[in-house]
């Protein structure tokens, strides 16, 4: 088992995720954009800042593999100021992870295969999977 | 949907970015050049050559009622790295009509993309964008 926990997701750093992602829906920037639609009253954490979480958990428990592919279900919402737990239980290189916000809300299911970093060929790159 | 065609898109990966977006979501630093592995996602969404909100508003899909990520898949052929900059290709997958709870009847968006360095994949990435469809709710199939 591993886990990964953060306190409060900062309502601040949706901007920057929006700007890279080129995403310009309201409800990650504007809180009453996500509250008319019926979020709620605090702005919506972007999908794949969410994903990153239980990224940073398999970096964390295994910083000695490579991600070779993620396999993601987004379930719900996870909202500024939420404290959320990633955790995941492992078969040998695959993690099945979940993130979870407080107090048993699941809203991020995935399956994320590891790698080790020595199967490339020497260049970065793995072999064509066939 | 193989009448639209999304323009091709860059997407340069600098390590002020990647220092920025590790801070934000309490990642672990950097190993050598080595960016975020979220970095698959960022650089297929944000390099390809349209908006994915554009790309949902040209196909009369309601964005802005409150566009939600649903799925996604990512499979990585190498890592990502900082300093760099990647080709983006993306394509309208799918586009489906399916019962929804939370709407009544949903569009599932699926785009399918692909971030290349120097003409070598480095991810496939598959998405899908969920919003409420305007109009009467659609009855499940069974």
């Amino acid at each position: 088992m591993s886990a990964w926990e953060l306190g409060a997701v900062p309502a601040g750093a949706m901007a920057l995720w929006c700007e890279a992602l080129g995403d310009d829906n309201a409800i990650h920037v504007d809180p009453a954009a996500a509250e008319a639609l019926g979020f709620g009253p605090r702005t919506v954490n972007p999908g794949p800042t969410n994903l990153a979480y239980l990224l940073n958990m398999v970096m964390e428990a295994r910083p000695d593999r490579e991600i070779c592919s993620i396999e993601a279900a987004l379930l719900g919402n996870v909202l500024a100021g939420d404290g959320v737990l990633a955790r995941g239980t492992w078969d040998q290189d695959t993690c099945d992870a979940e993130l979870v916000v407080a107090p048993d809300n699941v809203v991020l299911r995935a399956r994320i295969e590891t790698d080790g970093r020595d199967s490339d060929d020497g260049e970065g790159f793995r072999s064509q999977r066939l | 949907m193989d009448h639209f065609a999304i323009p091709p898109g860059r997407f340069l990966l600098s390590a002020g970015l990647d220092d920025a977006i590790r801070r934000s979501c309490a990642a672990p630093q950097r190993r050598a050049k080595e960016a975020h592995p979220v970095f698959a996602f960022v650089a297929a969404l944000g390099g390809m050559g349209a908006r994915v909100g554009d790309v949902c508003r040209a196909l009369g899909l309601a964005f802005d009622e409150g566009a939600v990520l649903g799925r996604c898949r990512i499979d990585y052929d190498a890592p990502l790295t900082v300093d760099t900059g990647y080709d983006v290709a993306a394509r309208v997958v799918s586009l489906e009509r399916k019962a929804s709870r939370r709407f009544g009847a949903a569009d599932h968006l699926t785009l399918g993309m692909t971030v290349s360095a120097a003409g070598r994949p480095h991810a496939r990435v598959s998405l899908t964008t969920i919003m409420p469809a305007p109009g009467p709710a659609v009855q499940a199939p069974a």
